[in-house]
């Protein structure tokens, strides 16, 4: 069985069309980004507690809240979780101060409050500001060095044009989906980082198989024009890209469905990040080195009409 | 079949064969824990025990004891054996366990903490002749630490510099520079965690926790691991202590009397006191509003602080200060005498913060004698279901530490103290040189109070009635047998060199632990099943041997995991099933490849080579720039990721190896054993 079979697509002749595409999902993240006023950080980076407690008898949220306003704590955040039967609240706090002992001061209120319900701890997770404030750092230094090193790499295996192509294609998908996130007003959790981080990985690696061929065809095709190589190589690969981006597509979708709520968000992050991950490293990481190298090298220019 | 395949063969079965040793502990571990449990509930059937109670017996090794006394004669025969299997059986598996893949906590529920010790405060503490400028130095370090995130000896040293103050003032020696004093400094501090390394470990082990873990992770943050544990509350309260145990004499009455009225003096004149005092008065002016009894609130100061046989009960519990007495007798109209036991003053609840903010006060601070200061109780008492916080003026030298201590045990108090009688006490048992000293100090000081105090709080201040010269204190208070236990067991383990505070804690329960198991199970079985079968759809024969091949790379990947005795977390088996999505990858570069040279018209033979061969610095620059990534994420997260990012790594390099040798050992062999013209691809 085969998708495709000596597929002679214009890729490269539509990368215009991709242009504004990108350029107009780019904008609208970015707008949004804007609106939401930055990313929307889950405790995770800003430090907080958050309770996921499932009790015996029925409660609500204003039983909840009446106890919690006892030790000063009226704002936090109530959200009932599960189905009816299954009596699971959430409770957030945002925390200001050091010291992780919010979560033990709420489980005691609630323990006494509602001694004639009983609960049992789902999940408790206290974060300290100044940890928060460490891992926001620590993130940003991962990609940025990731970054650097993939940079580095392609530079020495191909070009530093490649390099540039990838690197673009990259911060291209880490935008959209940090603008999809943005839209959805989903939260950036720890977990959800290291699905962007894994985008970066996956996406380059696609960009990568691409590259590999318009270098390979360089030395074997010399009468081609530079365009018309990039296309060929594009067309030459495009079954491998298609068959791993499905596979991979698969085993999220599998994750996304039955994975549990816990990693909902990250193989949401990643089916996003797939997706565009495959998007760009055909219509955005491959035009760039073409456009660079058709600015540079003006000869090349003539390619241009075959299209 | 050529040499060559017959290398590789035996080098790929060899590896096959590695690898279901390296993972046959987790299997073995499986089978005794379902075996353990077995045991467990048939215990719990005769014994009515419930499995924590077993478990923390079977840790502190008393459970053939326990079993013994809750068991009836006639079947103590049967539980006492079963009891011995399940001890044998909790050895072996502990042995097997070692060489198993470990779950984390998110999947078999517990608690993940992380504590960091109080690095200024211990500077505080290492410092000669510490004084106000060198707290201010220390704070601002303190918050540069926080809120910019730099080192905090630099930020201390950046300090010093500004202040243009010499830092062997405080620390080192004279002569010293700044670099070499910065240089012991550090070298204590990490003294100081390997110190609070060692005592948490002591701590948590006599505490009963199964199988804790207890890291160092970076220069003064420690990591606890503490699995399926019940009461995190309890636990958290027993890791955070201090545990410094100090005996200090207590002042006689009449020096604090007048310390009392000094204070009233300088508050009188004082501006800042006043201050003080106005918010105090809007606390007691609601009190009134309140409509507590008005009569008591003109409660006298002779009744205050005169005779306290005097005093009824019911006068105590009043709050209410007169405004009269209050103008005249600004402090000690905060405060009340409670009767019953030895001299002591105690603050009402409500009026603690005002207490402690005019104690704080540095006019304050100069009329108490240097020698001396003002310490709270360590418990709050209730009185009249009033809280009340007794007031201590103590000797700042004490006379005795509390590393002279050598065993502390709970017992229940006797009838003669009236207050605390049948109330768990802890007593204490000290060493020769302790004794020595406790025998002079109690000698010399017969009818005064002796405070115990544990981490700057006065735990409690018994009466010295006779010269004690056998060694053995005892510490009385209002406490709960919990309380009590913990208490000695923090003694017995230790003190930490400074306070540590908890900074993460996560904690999840057994139940969603159970799920996970069973969604990621799931997870990665339908998606192997449906990525396995697509295989086969669109590759054919050649599916499948890329599906074989899928299939021992994860083998290889738990192999691995269990080789390093690694922790296997939810982030990584999503890691796994990320890897199973791509590991098909290689082979789908390669079978590609190979269909593109078959329809160039190229041979089996010849499509297979280039096929592999020019798929090869494909895969390689691909997955090395994958592995970069795992990499950096490995060294910058914390926990979970970091199970990601190793999942993700060895699963990277375990596809390579089999996607490319594998594979391709497998269409050489068949080719050689039969002549095919084409190939099902």
């Amino acid at each position: 069985m085969q998708f495709f079979q000596n597929l002679k697509i214009d890729l490269i002749g539509k990368r215009n069309i991709a242009y504004v595409v990108s350029g107009v999902l780019i904008l609208i993240g970015l707008i949004s980004l804007v609106i939401q006023g930055g990313p929307r950080y889950g405790i995770d980076f800003t430090g907080g507690t958050s309770l996921h407690l499932a009790f015996e008898k029925s409660i609500s949220a204003e039983q909840i809240r009446e106890s919690l306003t006892d030790i000063g704590l009226a704002d936090a955040e109530i959200k009932q979780m599960g189905t009816a039967e299954e009596n699971e609240i959430m409770i957030r706090v945002e925390q200001q101060h050091e010291g992780a002992e919010t979560a033990g001061l709420v489980e005691t209120e609630l323990g006494n409050d509602l001694s004639d319900n009983p609960y049992e701890i789902i999940s408790v997770q206290e974060v300290g500001p100044k940890i928060g404030g460490e891992l926001r750092r620590a993130a940003i230094m991962a990609v940025l060095i990731s970054l650097l090193g993939i940079l580095i790499y392609i530079s020495w295996r191909f070009e530093f044009k490649f390099a540039v192509g990838a690197v673009a294609a990259l911060f291209h998908d880490v935008l959209i989906t940090l603008g999809i996130f943005s839209l959805l007003n989903l939260e950036i959790s720890l977990a959800v980082v290291a699905a962007f981080l894994t985008i970066v990985g996956y996406s380059l690696n696609d960009t990568i198989v691409v590259y590999d061929r318009i270098r390979e065809n360089m030395k074997t095709l010399r009468r081609e024009t530079f365009p018309n190589l990039v296309n060929i190589s594009l067309n030459q690969t495009i079954s491998r890209t298609v068959i791993t981006s499905v596979t991979t597509l698969f085993v999220l979708l599998v994750l996304f469905l039955f994975g549990g709520q816990v990693i909902h968000d990250f193989s949401f992050a990643m089916i996003v990040g797939v997706v565009i991950g495959t998007y760009s490293s055909i219509f955005v990481a491959s035009p760039i080195v073409l456009e660079w190298e058709l600015r540079s090298d003006p000869k090349k220019r003539s390619g241009r009409k075959s299209r | 079949m050529q040499r060559k395949h017959v290398t590789r063969l035996i080098f790929i079965v060899a590896l096959i064969i590695l690898a279901v040793v390296s993972l046959y502990p987790t299997f073995q571990l499986g089978d005794l824990q379902e075996k353990e449990s077995e045991l467990f509930s048939e215990l719990n059937a005769m014994t009515g025990l419930s499995q924590v109670q077993l478990t923390d017996a079977l840790v502190t090794g008393e459970l053939a004891n326990l079993v013994r006394k809750n068991v009836s004669a006639d079947s103590q025969e049967i539980a006492l054996e079963t009891a011995d299997n399940l001890i044998e059986l909790n050895q072996k598996i502990d042995k097997v366990s070692a060489k198993a893949i470990r779950q984390g906590l998110d999947l078999r529920g517990g608690t993940y903490l992380v504590y960091e010790t109080d690095l200024p405060e211990l500077l505080q503490d290492l410092a000669k002749n510490p004084d106000g400028r060198l707290e201010e130095i220390i704070q601002e370090s303190r918050q540069a630490v926080e809120s910019e995130g730099v080192d905090f000896f630099v930020a201390l040293e950046q300090s010093f510099e500004k202040r243009d103050l010499a830092m062997n003032r405080y620390f080192g020696r004279k002569g010293e520079t700044p670099d070499e004093i910065i240089r012991d400094l550090k070298l204590e501090a990490e003294d100081a965690i390997d110190r609070t390394l060692e005592v948490l470990r002591n701590r948590i082990n006599q505490f009963g926790v199964s199988e804790p873990s207890i890291t160092k992770q970076g220069d003064r943050r420690i990591e606890i691991q503490l699995a399926g544990i019940q009461n995190i509350q309890r636990a958290k309260r027993l890791i955070g202590q201090t545990a410094l145990l100090e005996f200090r004499l207590v002042k006689e009455a009449d020096m604090v009397w007048s310390i009392l009225d000094d204070i009233d003096r300088v508050l009188r004149s004082q501006r800042a006191g006043k201050e003080i005092l106005d918010d105090v008065e809007t606390e007691t002016d609601t009190t009134f509003e309140e409509g507590e009894v008005a009569d008591e609130s003109e409660v006298s100061l002779e009744e205050l602080f005169g005779d306290q046989d005097t005093m009824s009960e019911e006068e105590d519990t009043t709050v209410v200060v007169d405004e009269k007495t209050f103008s005249e007798k600004p402090f000690t109209s905060l405060l009340r005498r409670l009767s019953g036991q030895a001299n002591y003053i105690a603050v009402p609840a409500k009026n603690l913060n005002a207490v402690q903010r005019i104690i704080q006060l540095p006019e304050v601070q100069d009329v108490i004698p240097n020698d001396t200061e003002f310490v709270f109780g360590r418990w709050p008492i209730n009185f009249n279901e009033q809280e009340f916080h007794k007031l201590y003026l103590l000797n700042k030298e004490p006379e005795l530490l509390g590393k002279m201590l050598t065993d502390a045990s709970v017992q229940i108090s006797g009838g003669d103290a009236s207050l605390t009688a049948g109330n768990p006490q802890v007593q204490m048992e000290l060493n020769n040189e302790g004794a020595k000293i406790f025998a002079r100090v109690t000698g010399m000081n017969v009818g005064r109070q002796l405070a115990v105090v544990l981490d700057g709080k006065v735990a409690s201040a018994p009466n010295i009635d006779e010269k004690i010269p056998t060694g053995s204190a005892v510490i009385r208070g209002s406490f709960s047998m919990d309380e009590a236990k913990d208490l000695a067991l923090v003694l017995r383990a230790g003190a930490l060199p400074a306070p540590v505070y908890a900074i993460t804690e996560n904690t999840v329960g057994p139940s969603l632990g159970r799920d996970s198991v069973q969604r990621g199970q799931l997870s990665a079985v339908i998606g192997l099943a449906l990525v396995v079968v697509f295989m086969v759809i669109y590759y054919r024969a050649s599916g499948l041997v890329a599906d074989f091949a899928l299939l021992l790379n994860i083998l290889f990947v738990f192999a691995v995991m269990a080789g390093f005795h690694a922790t296997l977390t939810l982030p990584g088996i999503a890691g796994i099933i990320l890897t199973v999505g791509m590991a098909v990858d290689a082979n789908v570069l390669i079978f590609e490849r190979i269909r593109e040279e078959l329809r160039g018209g190229k041979t089996v033979q010849a499509a297979l080579d280039s096929g592999y061969g020019r798929a090869f610095t494909t895969i390689l620059d691909a997955n090395v720039t994958t592995l970069i990534t795992a990499i950096v994420l490995y060294s910058f997260g914390t926990g979970p990721i970091q199970g990601f990012a190793l999942t993700l790594s060895i699963g990277i390099v375990a596809s390579m190896f089999t996607a490319i040798v594998v594979t391709r050992l497998v269409f050489e062999l068949v080719l050689a054993r039969y002549k095919i013209k084409t190939l099902s691809i």
